[in-house]
């Protein structure tokens, strides 16, 4: 009988998962994990539901970024905000492959076993996401000065996004909305940032934009008009660099009610 | 006759005009350097640098591109912004600039300012109003965003230096690759000319690096480097030559980038080539491709190209072009060959040749590994072997290939496919015979 055990698809969640599975002293071949999203439930498995535990989950973390290296600790961490459902089970064997190893450190290496490298193709794509939001968001002043952008991004990037931009504005007070995922990432002037969970969008849509605003967003539409060539152009090539999920919540390709009235609808 | 008085403009008439004057530089990339924010104003650069947006023909938006002015006392062939052309003509001042950079880069529209500028008065007067926008908005609003700044040939030495202290990176646009093309086209400029700054700063920085070396909180000088631009297909150089002047910049003056913009006939002139198919794309491309072959994959333009073979292959990536004409050294065993003979396979990348040389080490590799780990197996199915075997059996022979490596390859345009190497063959056919 193999016991599944299932757990929140957060990073925390998935490594308390990792110190049960590993806990239940069953043997690594007798354990499975999933993330809780996927329902299909197999006969012969006992399932087990792991509530996410900020101890255990760091004491693996801890384990990971002492046994396996900074790199391979940046990678877990990376590989576990991107949405796939073998992920949790990639992760738990790429840690039990690590530990064992002589030196840790190699696991990043070893991209002949499958485990490692679904992993390495997870944090890959989930930099490739962050990397691309931390072009794509949008700020949009409010009558207070709160710069505000709403995105809906396919991982959860917030976290990775954030501390850039904690350290490209750390005069501003910003927020990041996650319209998927209903999290913020806020920043308040000259702190940290936080983020926050069960948020409505709502909360941070009700003020209105200050005057500044619409008179920057319209430079920057003529901007974006006069910079492109006439002779060259190429909306195929544009799209590859730009897919057209990312431009609802741009201003420069479409206008602002749009983006709030539901990004997705549109496409 | 309708006169145009001048007038004070709006702003954003003046950021519509400006840009679109600026659209034909190149040079839009914000990386190179890695600074993080003092916590004194706003911005921050990392190293790999960020698209903030792609523009109708595709091309990266990463800077507010803009000239600081397009009135110029220069009356080049090919610019839109030459003397005597009837353009509305239009400055900004240092602080519109600063708005503009300061209110874009808070609302995450734009990574940073590239500046560049059409020559006001006289290079100096240009070069001194660059450098007050630059100050003003270093030193008054504490921008910590890339700056990307054009030095401005003819200037006075302290200028360029006081200047680089500011920006991220310098360049001076070389416009065309041979000094006789410079005669005809921009009889203005002059090569040596051009020269001295990019000389200068090339030195400054070397003498930076030793300052950093021994300070390490020295303040540093033009940080990401120099980059230059070049126009293909303005005054019929041959791919030899560009390649040859772009190599002589990595080399000589450590540039970070040669850029290639293929040229576009904005202006009508007799001394200007008419090109009926668009700019050469095609070719611009395969200049770009052979860069990177330069800079990443250690090759030589004399590998690529040589005098009595001087323009690429537009049907082939230089890449493929140089493996083919040196089959004798194919097919390479992957799991012994070292690093650098690994790069110079056809579909093997720096990065996929990185991964494989680290996993193989730690385990076996077979032909699925290799596809998972980034290498393009169409192209290097026919360069390879791995473990002593080829993936299928395939021939080592150069027609072989050429005809199954142009087989569904990259679209090519419909004027480039004309000359493909397919046609009817008949009785009488020789290579080696012409008429």
């Amino acid at each position: 009988m193999i016991r599944v055990f299932q757990c929140e698809d957060t990073l925390t969640g998935i490594m308390t998962g990792v110190y049960d599975a590993w806990d239940s002293r069953l043997g690594h071949g007798q354990v499975r994990l999933q993330t809780a999203q996927n329902m299909d439930l197999e006969l012969f498995c006992e399932y087990v539901t792991v509530f996410p535990d900020l101890v255990k989950a760091e004491k693996v973390l801890r384990t990971i970024q002492r046994c396996m290296g900074e790199e391979a600790f940046e990678m877990i961490a990376y590989a576990s905000s991107y949405p796939d459902d073998r992920k949790a089970d990639a992760l738990y064997r790429m840690i039990v492959l690590g530990l064992h190893l002589p030196d840790g450190r190699e696991i990043c290496g070893m991209l002949t076993q499958p485990e490692v490298r679904l992993v390495f193709e997870l944090r890959r794509k989930a930099w490739h996401i962050a990397h691309r939001y931390m072009g794509f968001v949008r700020f949009r002043e409010l009558k207070s000065g709160v710069l505000l952008s709403v995105i809906d991004a396919e991982a959860d990037v917030l976290a990775l996004i954030a501390p850039h931009f904690a350290d490209r504005l750390p005069l501003e007070n910003w927020t990041i909305y996650d319209r998927r995922r209903k999290k913020a990432a806020v920043h308040p002037a000259g702190k940290g940032w936080l983020i926050l969970e069960e948020v409505e969008e709502a909360c941070f849509c009700s003020q209105k934009e200050s005057e500044e605003e619409a008179r920057y967003d319209a430079l920057w539409k003529i901007f974006h008009q006069a910079v492109g060539i006439a002779e060259r152009t190429n909306p195929d090539l544009q799209s590859s660099f730009l897919p057209r999920k990312f431009r609802p919540f741009m201003n420069e390709f479409s206008g602002r009610q749009e983006a709030s009235k539901g990004g997705r609808d549109l496409l | 006759m309708e006169y145009r008085m001048e007038q004070q403009m709006e702003l954003s008439q003046k950021l519509a005009v400006l840009a679109d004057a600026a659209k034909y530089d190149v040079a839009c990339t914000s990386s190179g350097v890695e600074r993080k924010n003092t916590g004194r104003g706003g911005g921050n650069c990392i190293a790999p640098g960020i698209c903030h947006s792609f523009s109708a023909d595709g091309r990266c938006i990463s800077l507010l591109k803009i000239l600081f002015t397009n009135e110029c006392i220069f009356d080049c062939k090919y610019c839109i912004n030459r003397r005597s052309n009837d353009v509305l003509r239009a400055s900004f001042t240092p602080q519109e600039v600063c708005d503009l950079t300061i209110g874009f880069y808070r609302r995450n529209y734009i990574e940073g300012l590239f500046l560049s500028s059409g020559i006001l008065g006289s290079p100096d007067v240009t070069m001194e109003l660059l450098y007050q926008t630059l100050y003003k908005l270093r030193r008054e609003y504490h921008f910590q965003g890339y700056i990307h700044v054009k030095a401005i040939p003819g200037a006075a030495p302290e200028l360029v230096e006081r200047m680089g202290y500011l920006a991220d990176r310098m360049s001076v646009n070389l416009e065309l690759p041979t000094a006789e093309g410079l005669k005809t086209l921009a009889p203005q400029k002059k090569r040596p000319k051009m020269l001295a700054p990019i000389r200068q700063v090339h030195q400054a920085r070397r003498q930076n690096k030793q300052e950093l070396a021994l300070y390490r909180h020295a303040p540093r000088f033009v940080p990401a480097g120099q980059s230059t631009q070049m126009i293909i297909g303005a005054s019929g150089e041959s791919d030899w030559q560009i390649m040859k002047v772009a190599e002589h910049m990595y080399q000589k003056y450590e540039m970070k980038r040669v850029f290639y913009s293929a040229f576009l006939r904005v202006n009508e002139d007799s001394l200007l080539p008419v090109l009926p198919g668009g700019p050469p794309l095609l070719r611009e491309h395969r200049l770009y491709q052979a860069d990177w072959l330069l800079r990443f994959y250690g090759f030589g333009t004399e590998e690529l190209l040589s005098e009595e073979n001087p323009d690429f292959n537009l049907l082939l990536d230089p890449k493929c072009d140089w493996a083919l004409r040196h089959l004798d050294r194919f097919p390479v065993e992957v799991m012994g060959a070292d690093y650098h003979t690994l790069l110079r396979v056809p579909g093997i990348g720096y990065r996929s040749a990185g991964r494989i040389v680290k996993a193989r080490g730690l385990g076996t590799l077979d032909y699925g590994n290799l596809k998972k780990m980034g290498v393009v197996l169409k192209r290097a199915v026919y360069f390879i072997t791995c473990g002593g075997r080829q993936m299928y059996p395939v021939k080592l022979q150069e027609d072989y290939i050429l005809r199954n490596l142009l087989d569904g390859k990259e679209k090519l345009s419909a004027d480039a496919k004309d000359t493909s190497v397919y046609r009817q063959m008949s009785l009488f056919d020789d290579p080696r015979f012409s008429v």
